[in-house]
Order: structure tokens, then C-alpha cells, then sequence
């Protein structure tokens, strides 16, 4: 089986680290992937800042990048719902390309999901003796029903228990992260307040954007707990994004 | 405009018992939302139909009012449309000023809000009154609620107790049932005396002529029972097609509201009062408020039609428990308020709202009807004018439309980022605009060497495969739908639950244990049904021949005038029966008529009830089925009582009898 990977915007740029253990977990699930090098970032920024001309392009660029029949995996539970849902919606009033972004959408996975719902693995021999906690992010979670898969492949690490935390937004929320800084300040607080007071060893999940809000926060803190995106942690990795 | 919001936030947040309030409501209501639910074995289909049920009204709305409007009419129930909130205020004026009202008593309305009547009203030297224990506060204070179900929401108990200090000149404790205490009081005879009565509408069923009010103060009851005149503000799409649609909605509103599985009090309002009613008012009148709704019919934000006003997507959001509801500085506040208000009341103005969320979704998954709020708010955020940072999202976004013009991006990036940051760590300060982020958590540099240059262009498994698991399954609960065999115990249950009592007797014991009960009670006065069943016919009797006395609301002819009503409500006992009983949620239903007054039931701080264990159904929907909407419809006010009449406005404290009864004692007879 072939797949193409679509890293998103944050994972070529700032998290590299996070887009090879992806490719190292796919390999080792017996899948060939590949990076589709028209690829750059989905629209959601732009659609998220009202920008619907932008993210339309960015959408018609994306689907020509991954114009290959092959599935496409994401991991991030935001970008993959922007592709599968929103697309759909913005591309509504375009006849030919709106086949298209639905046969897209069909084809489109989250990491976590393309693991445990398609292929059925979940075993990758990791052994962390540590509490992982795990936070559900909102688009991962509510967008695409995404939970009990994530939390499947973590509980098949050995050694390592799991807790999952509370289901609320960590604050970050793209440009709202700046352009109300107080009210997000208050959501990270609160997350990283569930953070200390699980006792958890490292943070788990899909979305790098949520993770580089936490890990920010417990840098900042100077908290030694770190984030990891799932796919670090299935290959072993638990030393930060990066 | 950004600013505006982000700086009232800014106060609410350094706010710190604020935050508590804020806290308290958010926890208490999350929680007992998601218990009632778990309660409820079909509640995704029941969402499912309530969504369906409500954009088959906002999708056909104009046909759906057309016969709303021809069953009132026939009902003679006066029903006139307003354009927009000048054209209603208007309207309302011109019948209070026509009955010479100085004073209107008024129940919890946000649309009403919304429309500012009761500015309107003031400017024409005309007191209007709320009377929902919150919304007086409120008015006490002269602000604004800030939430539409809980309006003094951002009051503690001291803040509350200091109001009537400085504000009626009464010296209590910090303590609920003292206030609660005064407010009826007060409140009582503002109810009594007022010649005009306003309230809401929470649905209209359009197959029946309903006006459908749910309260659980009971102030809801008196304010559309006792004036002379009753006037019915109701925004055009407050619809429901059917009773049965009627009777989803309220399976789901209550529990999205406050986690209640019915509210204490359901009226369902078909008629002033008629030839043979012991009470009600001579007129009803019904304005239907457009103010920009059938504007939205055909656009995308025709879906914030659908809102039924629950309050669950207030309670749910991230945001407005950090903000408050005053943050957003329109009546409707929140993530639905971040839709409805530029929607309705311009995007020039509230546009900037929809800036105010993360796009998290916790406001879809707690909506009844399932509003894609989320959608809608970056609808508002598309139409809206382009701020700074989104300016530099465009520029961002021209970059990513060039994978050549990104990559060399990406390479600037890195450089600028290793200046920025000291060792090969996390930038503790980024320059610009950016620097908002830097304020309080680290950001990771750009790395030189991005993903698309490390990989190859394929990476190839070895041909080791792994073992298969078993699929996972979603973890779905399911609920086991028990089918209550005995209804009596259910419904004896479920009322208990609620705080009332149950006395179960036989027949022929019943009148001996309903006359013991009011020597108990040591009750001055009864104010009863009439005769109208044996037992009640034994116990007015016993009740004649031991001088006991009873005082039967039955005036032949013209308006109760408040000398008879003051006599009612100084009766400390109230006597009915009941037309049926509902076994799923504790529930009477009680239909008004002659020698069945309804005020036993609203006015006394005690009511007492015969019911007869045939009369239980399992439910709502099955009563309806069984008696039929025609029955139903013929009634001029029914109401369904589930328990004391209770509230929770002041710091989530429960509290009972604040207007209507504070004990409810069923005598269930075999």
C-alpha cells in the first residue's frame, strides 16, 4: 500500500522531528509513503482569519498537490478536518473541483485513525515506563470523532500508563492565540493546570498546533513535562516536538 | 472594535470573583447537562428529530405562522406582526395604553431585551416589572442580564443582598431564602395589581394555536394568569409544526438548560379567558417580532434560527467562562451571541464577536439542535473587514500558494529564528504582533532543515508486517429502555426526586387523609376546585360542616378584580385535582376551567392534589396521544407542574417557592 503524506504547514516548518516518526510508524505498519512536494499549507489559517479567497486557493493548490489516488494521511486532527469538511464547503460553488475535494475528503485520514480504523495496527514495540497523558484535541475530537483511536495505539505501548485529560480546548485556536492573548492565556493556564495535577510525565496528541500552545506554556513554566505528538511516542521518542 | 471585547474581557478576567461565578456556572451546568442526558436512552435521535423539526419550520416559516396565526385568531387571541423593535414597542404600548397601565409585570423575555421594551415603556412613564428573581435583580441594578437563561449570573450572594440594601432599603442576610423570601413578597403584589402582563414565548405550535411557557418560578404563570391582559411577545421563529414536535423540544430544552428533565412549570396557552374560566385574562395578545429574522431565511445563517434559547453553548464555551456574558455587550451573549448578534443587529457592530472563539466546537456538542456554530462564526469572520493579523495571514497565505515562494519562506524563517533565539532552545520573544505569543509561553524556532528536505521521496517498508488487531469499536452506552410497569411508582418516584410528596390512600380513606393533611397544615383557608369529583365533593363537605373555610375562584362574570384575587392569595392552601399524571418526569397536568381554577395550583404556599393512579401515563407524548391535539387545543390554559416552584439565579443555589407553591403534596389514590 502507498500513501501520500500530507505533513501540514507546522510539521515541515517547526516540527520535522514529528512528520519522520510519522514516516518511520507508517513504514513500519508495511505502508510506502510519500511527499507529494506540491504541498504547503491546507487554507485554514486563511479561512480561520476570514480570508475565504485565500483558503480557496490554498484548497484548489492542496487538491492539486494530492491529486494522486493514493490515500493521504495527516497528522493532525485540524488539517484533516479542514480537508475533509470544510473543503467541501468552500469549494461548493465549483462543479468540476467539487468531486473532486469530496473524493479528496473520502480518501483523507488522520494519522491516528488511518492506523487503528484502516489498517488495524497498533502495536509498534515502543516501551515508555511513564504516565502519558493524553489530550483530546477539539478539531481531532468533535470535527472528526477521533478519541478511542489515538488512545488504543497509546495504551499498546509497553510499560506505559495513560490517562486521558479533560476534553477542553488548550486555548490555542490559530489567530485567536494572538489576537485575544488574555482569554487564551486562561485556557493554557487551566490546561496546564490539569497537566500538574494529573502527575503526568509527558503530553500526548495529533495536532502540533495544540502542542506548541502547551509545550509553550510548560517551557514558560518551566515545568519538565513535555509534549509529544503520538507518533514520537509509538516510535519511542519522548525528548519535546523537538 | 476587537479591542472592545478583548478589554472587557481583559476586566472580567482580573475579576476574580467573577471568575468563581463564572466557574460555578459553567461546572454545575456542564455536569448536570451531560446527567440528564445520560437519562435519556434516545437523545441522539431526539436531537436529530428536534434539528429536523426545527429547520422544517425556519425553511417554511412564512406557511407555518400563516396557520399559527389563523388557529390564535380563531382562539381570539389578538396576534399583530412587527417589522422590527420600534414597530413592536409600538404595538405593546398602544394596548398598555389603552388599559391605562401605569404598571406591567413582566416575565423573563430575552427577546424583549432585545427589542429594549422596557426602555420604551419607561419613556412613556409606564413601571414595568421583571419578575423572574434574576432578571429583578438585574432591573434592581439597572444592567443588563449576562446570560439569557441565568441573568444575574455575575452576582454573588453579598452582591445581591447589598442591592436590596441600597436599592429597596431592606437589611437582610447573605442568605438565598431571606431574598427569596422578600422578592415574593414584593413581587406578589406587583402580580396582583398589575392591569397588563408581558411575557415570552418559549414555542408556538403552529398545528394547535399553542403559546407554549416553560418557567420553574411560576412568576411565568401569574404574570399570564392574573392581569386583566396578557401580552405574548414572540420572535417569528419560535415555531414547532405538532404537539408531538412540541413534546421533543421539551424532552430536550430543560435538560439542555439547566439539567432538569422537565421545568416546574409548562403552560400551554390557548385563549383569554372564556365563559365558564374562573381566571384568566379578558385579552391575549400575541406581537410576532421579525427584527431582522426573515432576512436570514435564505442565507447560511438561517442555521442560528434553529437556537430554542437552552443557554447549553453559553455554558459549554471556553470563552465566555473567561468573559462573561457583559463581555460581549449585546443581549444575546456567548458563542450563539457571536452568531446571532451581527446577524441581527449588524456586522459593523458585532462582527468582531466572532473573533471571540477558538473554533473548539464545545458549542455545537452541547446544542440541542446541533447549530454549526463554528461555521457560522467564520461566515460572520468572512464578511467581516479584515483586521491587522489577518492581513498577515493573507501574506502568509500568498507565500503557501507557491511551493517555491515556501520554501525559500521557510529558509527565512530559520535564519531570523536562530537570531531570535539565544541557545538552540524555544524563543522566549518574538518581534511585532507576534510577540502577544511570547507574552506568556515559548515559541519553537523554524527549523533549518524542514520535513520536505529530510525525506526521500519515498520511504519503503521492509517487509515485516504487523499483526492485525481487532477493529475497535466506538464505545457506545447502551441505555436499556425499561418500560415502567408500574406508572404510579414511577411517577411517585420522579416527584419525590423533585422535592414533592406522594400519599398514596384508597378511595374511600381519601377524604379523611386530605382534611387530616390541612389541620396539619393548620391552614387558615383552602382555596379549592369546586366539587367537580367524589373525593373533592366528600372533602368540601366535611370540610363545610366543620366550618372550615374554603374559598372556590369562581366569579361568573368580567375581570377578576384584585380584591378577589388578594383573598385567594391569602389562602395558605390550595386544593385540585388533576386531569392526568406523567410518569417519566413527576409530572401533573392540570386544565384550567370551570370549578377548576388553576390558581389552587399557583397562588397558595401549598398545594394539594388528587390523582388517580389510572390517570398516570408513561409520558408526555403518550397523554397527547391518547387525549389528542383536538383536546388539547380546546383548552384555554393546561399546564404541566412537575414540583415546588423553584429557582437557581442566585449563585446556583436552589431554592423553592420563590413565586408559586414551595410544598406539593399528591394524594395518589389506587
Amino acid at each position: 500500500m502507498r500513501v501520500q503524506l500530507f505533513a501540514t504547514c507546522l510539521v515541515d516548518s517547526l516540527f520535522p522531528e514529528v512528520g519522520e516518526a510519522v514516516v518511520e510508524v507508517l513504514t513500519r505498519a508495511g505502508v510506502e509513503t510519500w511527499f507529494p512536494p506540491g504541498q504547503t499549507c491546507c487554507g485554514q489559517p486563511a479561512l480561520n482569519a476570514g480570508s475565504r479567497a485565500e483558503a480557496r486557493a490554498l484548497a484548489l493548490q492542496t487538491l492539486e498537490a494530492l491529486a494522486a489516488e493514493d490515500v493521504v494521511v495527516v497528522p493532525s486532527g485540524s488539517c484533516a478536518e479542514m480537508i475533509r469538511h470544510r473543503y467541501p464547503e468552500l469549494l461548493a460553488d465549483l462543479p468540476d473541483q467539487l468531486g473532486r475535494a469530496r473524493r479528496l475528503a473520502e480518501r483523507t485520514y488522520e494519522f491516528s485513525e488511518f492506523l487503528v480504523d484502516q489498517l488495524l495496527v497498533a502495536e509498534f514495540g515502543a516501551s515508555l515506563p511513564l504516565l502519558i497523558g493524553y489530550h483530546p484535541s477539539c478539531h481531532l475530537l468533535r470535527g472528526l470523532g477521533v478519541d478511542r483511536q489515538p488512545l488504543r495505539l497509546l495504551e499498546a505501548i509497553a510499560d506505559a500508563s495513560i490517562e486521558r485529560l479533560s476534553p477542553e480546548c488548550c486555548g490555542f485556536g490559530g489567530i485567536f492565540s494572538i489576537e485575544m492573548p488574555e482569554i487564551s492565556r486562561e485556557m493554557l493556564e487551566r490546561t496546564l493546570e490539569r497537566i500538574r495535577s494529573s502527575g503526568v510525565e509527558v503530553v500526548a496528541g495529533c495536532d502540533v498546533s495544540c502542542l506548541m500552545q502547551i509545550e509553550g506554556g510548560l517551557r514558560r513554566a518551566g515545568s519538565p513535562v513535555r509534549c509529544a505528538h503520538l507518533a514520537q511516542l509509538l516510535v519511542g521518542r519522548v525528548a519535546g516536538l523537538k | 472594535m476587537t479591542l472592545a471585547f478583548r478589554e472587557r474581557a481583559r476586566s472580567a478576567i482580573a475579576d476574580s470573583q467573577l471568575q468563581r461565578l463564572l466557574d460555578q456556572n459553567a461546572d454545575a451546568r456542564q455536569r448536570a447537562r451531560i446527567e440528564a442526558l445520560q437519562e435519556l436512552p434516545d437523545a441522539a435521535e431526539l436531537r436529530q428529530r428536534a434539528r429536523t423539526i426545527r429547520q422544517q419550520v425556519v425553511f417554511g416559516l412564512e406557511a407555518y405562522l400563516e396557520k399559527f396565526a389563523t388557529r390564535l385568531a380563531e382562539n381570539g387571541i389578538q396576534i399583530q406582526r412587527a417589522a422590527n423593535a420600534a414597530a413592536a414597542n409600538r404595538l405593546i404600548l398602544e394596548i398598555v395604553r389603552r388599559h391605562k397601565a401605569e404598571l406591567v409585570a413582566k416575565s423573563k423575555s430575552m427577546l424583549t431585551e432585545e427589542i429594549g421594551l422596557n426602555a420604551a415603556l419607561e419613556a412613556a412613564g409606564i413601571r414595568p416589572v421583571e419578575t423572574d428573581l434574576g432578571e429583578y435583580i438585574v432591573q434592581l441594578r439597572a444592567e443588563k442580564p449576562s446570560h439569557i437563561l441565568t441573568p444575574a449570573l455575575h452576582l454573588s450572594i453579598e452582591d445581591v443582598a447589598e442591592t436590596f440594601r441600597s436599592r429597596l432599603g431592606v437589611t437582610l442576610g447573605d442568605d438565598v431564602e431571606q431574598i427569596n423570601a422578600e422578592a415574593r413578597g414584593r413581587l406578589r403584589k406587583v402580580f396582583l395589581s398589575a392591569p397588563v402582563g408581558i411575557t415570552g414565548v418559549n414555542f408556538g405550535v403552529a398545528e394547535t394555536g399553542t403559546l407554549c411557557l416553560v418557567t420553574n418560578e411560576g412568576n411565568g404563570r401569574m404574570v399570564a394568569t392574573l392581569p386583566p391582559v396578557h401580552i405574548a411577545v414572540m420572535g417569528i421563529e419560535r415555531l414547532v409544526p405538532t404537539l408531538d414536535d412540541l413534546a421533543v423540544m421539551l424532552r430536550l430544552l430543560p435538560r439542555f438548560a439547566t439539567g432538569q428533565s422537565i421545568s416546574s412549570y409548562v403552560s400551554l396557552i390557548h385563549s383569554p379567558r372564556r365563559p365558564g374560566d374562573p381566571e384568566g385574562p379578558s385579552e391575549r395578545h400575541l406581537i410576532l417580532v421579525d427584527n431582522g429574522r426573515s432576512g436570514l431565511a435564505d442565507t447560511a445563517a438561517a442555521e442560528a434560527l434553529l437556537c430554542i434559547r437552552c443557554g447549553a453553548c453559553l455554558n459549554a464555551c471556553p470563552i465566555f467562562r473567561e468573559a462573561g456574558g457583559h463581555a460581549y455587550d449585546s443581549v444575546y451573549a456567548g458563542p450563539i451571541g457571536a452568531v446571532l448578534s451581527p446577524a441581527l443587529f449588524g456586522i459593523r457592530k458585532y462582527g468582531h464577536l466572532a473573533q471571540a472563539s477558538t473554533l473548539c466546537g464545545a458549542c455545537t456538542e452541547a446544542c440541542p439542535v446541533g447549530i454549526d456554530i463554528p461555521g457560522l462564526l467564520l461566515d460572520v469572520r468572512a464578511q467581516s473587514e479584515p483586521k491587522p493579523l489577518g492581513r498577515g495571514i493573507r501574506l502568509f497565505s500568498w507565500v503557501a500558494r507557491s511551493p517555491s515562494r515556501f520554501r525559500w519562506a521557510q529558509r527565512v524563517a530559520a535564519v531570523g529564528g536562530r537570531l531570535l533565539s539565544r541557545r538552540a532552545g524555544w524563543i522566549t520573544q518574538l518581534p511585532g504582533p507576534l510577540a502577544e505569543w511570547t507574552r506568556f509561553r515559548d515559541f519553537p524556532p523554524f527549523s533549518g532543515r524542514p520535513l520536505r528536505s529530510r525525506l526521500r521521496r519515498v520511504s519503503r517498508p521492509a517487509s515485516e508486517r504487523h499483526p492485525e488487531i481487532e477493529p475497535v469499536e466506538a464505545a457506545t452506552t447502551t441505555v436499556e429502555v425499561v418500560e415502567p410497569e408500574d406508572r404510579p411508582a414511577s411517577f411517585e418516584a420522579r416527584l419525590k426526586d423533585l422535592g414533592g410528596e406522594v400519599i398514596r390512600c384508597a378511595e374511600f380513606e381519601a377524604a379523611d387523609r386530605i382534611v387530616g393533611q390541612l389541620h396539619v397544615l393548620g391552614a387558615g383557608r383552602l382555596l379549592s376546585w369546586g366539587p367537580v369529583e367524589p373525593i373533592l365533593f366528600t372533602v368540601l363537605q366535611r370540610l363545610e360542616r366543620e366550618g372550615f373555610p374554603v374559598v372556590l375562584p369562581e366569579v361568573a362574570e368580567g375581570p377578576l378584580g384584585t380584591p378577589a384575587l388578594r383573598s385567594f392569595g391569602e389562602a395558605k392552601v390550595g386544593l385540585t385535582g388533576a386531569v392526568a399524571a406523567l410518569a417519566d418526569t413527576g409530572t401533573l397536568v392540570l386544565s384550567g376551567g370551570s370549578r377548576r381554577s388553576l390558581l389552587p395550583s399557583l397562588l397558595p404556599e401549598t398545594h394539594l392534589a388528587v390523582l388517580r393512579s389510572k390517570d398516570v401515563y408513561p409520558d408526555l407524548e403518550r397523554w397527547l396521544q391518547a387525549v389528542g391535539p383536538a383536546y388539547v387545543a380546546g383548552t384555554s390554559n393546561l399546564v404541566l407542574i412537575s414540583g415546588p416552584s423553584r429557582t437557581a439565579d442566585i449563585e446556583m443555589t436552589l431554592t423553592v417557592g420563590v413565586h408559586g407553591p414551595r410544598q406539593l403534596i399528591v394524594f395518589l389514590i389506587e
